[in-house]
């Protein structure tokens, strides 16, 4: 038990840093939402009518959740624990992954092997750091709900829920590391677990069934597979129940233990999934640039394009039930009419969009992870071999670029492909397919300047590519879900390049920004191919 | 290009910073048209850094640095058209096979001599359809040499190129130095490894802390060492602790040991003559008594 707490303290160490930005980070997301929402919604009027808004609206709840009462810390609840679940959750698997099987695949686990600590030691240490985290985590939240005037009991009990998902996909995570091969698949194995918990919460609750005042969502049945829907279950600012949470926290105990269970019995970097043998001489493309580049993402690609397979698939499948709810229930079209004057948009294609619109933030993920890899290529030496071979950095940055390039269009297509199937066979919606394809691909401008911008930061300051390539996502997210309702400057918002995108179809396509993120896209990229050639190769 | 008219790799006062650290202090190197130059020095003391910016890949924070008569940051492609390079850590795709990376690396280059590949392959005793992530160091080392030696090069930077490699594998490889060598390719050779040095190079220059402290031929080298001499005599030869040049002269039980300047050789076996010597052994002068004197302080000599 020594060696696990001091090889815990060591591995605590190591991450402090990266540590302390994601809880201050989620912590203080909380906080501002808390102060956001207490500003702009001050009286329970104007609580209740955005409530009602989202009940009735399946796209709210697929994104943000299950409405839980018109209190402040029930509308903040409501807005932002969703995000902050994923956000703790992705926090978890990569501390996991760094100390597991990323260490034992670098052959750093083997020389804390050789010492006289247990062979589970290490994996006990991690998951122990894991937990102390997720509990710091659960704090931090809760002070940030509660310095924004929340009251204590109930941020305490939000805390939890966000703390308690932490945990669970961490020990989860410690399981996938036992199976998988490498650093990297665990990493994209235990992201697509957190997609898939958001994804499966998200339709449990789009299906919900609101009560009569329209201020409540019961979630269907499909949100009990997901961690991310138990933790809902808390309700922290009505009804408080530890229960959810104490099943939450069972599930990651018997996770763990597992984990442990199989370290126990399997060899240092074996892994269930075996490595076969491989090709005897390169193929076609194996000796080229983009060639590499191509056989390096291939696998993340197709992960992402699942992703956005599911979320297409989901706007498809769900449409024609959202429909049919809102059809058969005319007091709330009315009170829909009533709310929102004008012409009022299909809700079906207010669905689509907004999921859409998430898909194009996976194309941007994408892009930018695309382009990360020239810098795990060039800190993991690589680049030094590669490089010596007479082709310019430029050429080697702009194969990539290219590639991701496609993968963004890849990623979009995918999605709208998927949406315009399932709309088409249920017959949903007001759009034809070609339509809902096009809104799709509507994104692809905007998520390119995520990549182009990444590319950048690499070409300048490497060692900052990570941190600014997925900062500025985040911050595009943040500004374009909550921007608005944190009341910030329009231009601050309009930093986020989403926010130049035409939200098809509700919207209507409009040229103008697409063109002009574009430029800016290839401007960057430009800039980016030339600047790389002017800086040191960095470890 | 016309080679012999300009050295194939000049550096001159070279100097490069990585923030307060100064890896390379202005170092001054010297690689001819179709030599083997060994480049000595200990860990950290800049032949890795040296070589980057050989290769163009980090700039010099000072000096110059000219590979072919051209700057190589200014011109890696051009440079890179006619090196090999064999780092001195290798890191390998995990996902590709040896044999991938290998086509990879020399197809880049303009591919393999298809023959040299086979034979490479072969006298390496390589498995080459394993994922990389399988291969041990000895293994990532094999495919980083065969990709340098399957194509032919004008230029072959190689760093620490046999760390890892069992004695076997050692000889292979020196016979593909050779090999190189005897076709007119310029070598440059880096290692800490001193027999290897010595069995390869036809010049070395020992790099300490960044500058170059020595260079020159092996004879050259060798004039400025010691031979070491074991006698057995009759009596404790007293006198020679009286003669000019000759070192830490003590009995270690099994006869009397020590060291003798090149200068003085000839009063030193003088000396010995009239001492009554019955037993006598002298150790060539080693790179490594060279090696030692100068990494080591004016205060430890050896």
């Amino acid at each position: 038990m020594r060696a696990v707490v001091r090889l815990g303290l060591v591995q605590a160490r190591r991450d402090r840093k990266v540590l302390t930005v994601w809880i201050l980070g989620i912590a203080l997301l909380g906080l501002v939402t808390s102060t956001a929402v207490a500003g702009q919604f001050g009286s329970e009027r104007e609580r209740a009518s955005i409530i009602t808004v989202a009940a009735a609206s399946p796209a709210f709840l697929f994104l943000r959740g299950l409405p839980d009462g018109t209190g402040i810390g029930s509308v903040v609840f409501f807005q932002g624990y969703s995000f902050t679940a994923v956000l703790a959750g992705l926090m978890s698997t990569l501390l996991v992954v760094r100390h597991t099987r990323a260490d034992e695949e670098l052959g750093r686990s083997e020389l804390v092997g050789s010492t006289p600590v247990p062979r589970t030691a290490p994996l006990a240490a991690t998951l122990l750091m894991a937990a102390g985290a997720n509990l710091v985590l659960a704090v931090a939240v809760a002070a940030g709900f509660a310095a924004a005037g929340l009251p204590v009991a109930g941020s305490l009990t939000a805390g939890a829920a966000v703390g308690a998902v932490g945990l669970f996909f961490g020990a989860a995570t410690a399981v996938l590391a036992q199976a998988l091969p490498s650093g990297r698949s665990t990493n994209g194995a235990a992201a697509g677990l957190v997609g898939a918990a958001y994804l499966i919460r998200g339709i449990g609750d789009a299906l919900g069934t609101p009560d009569a005042g329209l201020t409540q969502v019961t979630a269907a049945w499909p949100s009990l597979l997901s961690p991310i829907g138990w933790g809902q279950r808390s309700r922290p600012f009505t009804a408080a129940d530890l229960v959810p949470l104490l099943v939450v926290a069972a599930a990651a105990l018997v996770l763990a233990a597992a984990a442990v269970l199989v370290r126990n019995r399997r060899d240092l970097g074996a892994s269930v999934l075996h490595e076969g043998e491989g090709k005897d001489r390169a193929g076609t493309g194996g000796t080229s640039l983009l060639g590499l580049a191509w056989r390096l993402q291939r696998f993340p690609l197709a992960g992402w394009c699942l992703a956005s397979l599911a979320l297409g698939a989901v706007a498809g499948g769900l449409a024609p039930v959202v429909g049919n709810a809102l059809d058969g229930n005319p007091a709330l079209q009315d009170l829909i009419k009533r709310l929102v004057p004008g012409e009022q948009p299909d809700v079906v294609d207010l669905f689509t969009t907004a999921l859409l619109g998430i898909a194009g933030v996976v194309a941007a993920a994408a892009g930018i992870q695309t382009v990360l890899r020239l810098r795990t290529e060039e800190v993991e030496g690589r680049a030094e071999l590669l490089l010596a071979v007479p082709r310019s950095r430029t050429r080697w940055l702009a194969a990539t670029l290219v590639l991701a390039a496609l993968s963004v269009t890849a990623v979009a297509a995918t999605a709208g492909t998927a949406a315009a199937v399932g709309l088409g066979l249920s017959g949903a919606g007001s759009s034809q397919g070609g339509i809902i394809v096009a809104a799709a691909l509507a994104h692809a401008p905007a998520a390119a300047v995520f990549p182009a911008v990444t590319s950048l930061v690499f070409a300048t300051v490497p060692r900052l590519g990570s941190l600014l390539g997925w900062g500025f996502l985040a911050v595009g997210l943040v500004l374009g879900q909550f921007g608005e309702l944190l009341g910030l400057p329009v231009w601050m918002q309009d930093i986020s390049p989403f926010r130049h995108s035409s939200a098809m179809p509700v919207e209507s396509f409009e040229p103008g920004g697409a063109l002009a993120l574009t430029a800016v896209a290839l401007a960057g990229a430009g800039l980016a191919a030339y600047l790389i050639r002017r800086r040191d190769l960095t470890a | 290009m016309p080679s012999g008219s300009f050295p194939t790799i000049e550096t001159i006062r070279l100097r490069k910073d990585f923030g307060r650290a100064a890896a390379l202090t202005g170092l001054d190197l010297d690689v001819r048209p179709g030599e083997v130059h060994g480049f000595l020095g200990p860990n950290g003391a800049g032949k890795s850094t040296t070589l980057r910016i050989l290769l163009g890949l980090i700039r010099p924070t000072s000096g110059a640095a000219r590979v072919f008569d051209l700057d190589p940051w200014a011109n890696p492609v051009r440079v890179h058209r006619d090196v090999a390079y064999v780092p001195g850590d290798v890191s390998l795709w995990p996902a590709l096979s040896g044999s991938e990376v290998i086509d990879l690396l020399t197809g880049l280059r303009g591919g393999a001599d298809e023959r040299l590949r086979r034979e490479l392959i072969d006298e390496f005793d390589f498995d080459p359809r394993r994922k990389c992530r399988t291969y041990s160091k000895g293994n990532r080392q094999k495919v980083a040499l065969i990709a340098a030696f399957a194509r032919p090069a004008r230029l072959y930077l190689l760093d620490e190129p046999s760390s890892g490699l069992d004695p076997v594998m050692d000889a292979v490889f020196r016979r593909q130095v050779k090999r190189v060598s005897g076709d007119g390719a310029t070598v440059l050779l880096s290692s800490h490894i001193l027999s290897e040095v010595e069995q390869l190079c036809d010049r070395v220059t020992i790099i300490r802390a960044g500058s170059a402290v020595e260079t020159g031929t092996l004879a050259e080298l060798r004039h400025l060492t010691r031979t070491r001499f074991r006698i057995t005599a009759a009596a404790y030869p007293a006198m020679l602790e009286a003669l000019p040049g000759v070192y830490g002269l003590h009995d270690d039980g099994a006869g009397t040991v020590f060291d003798a300047d090149a200068a003085e050789l000839g009063s030193v076996l003088k000396a010995l003559a009239a001492a009554g010597v019955t037993g006598i052994t002298a150790a060539p002068p080693s790179l490594e008594a060279l090696f030692l004197r100068h990494y080591t302080g004016p205060d430890d000599q050896v």
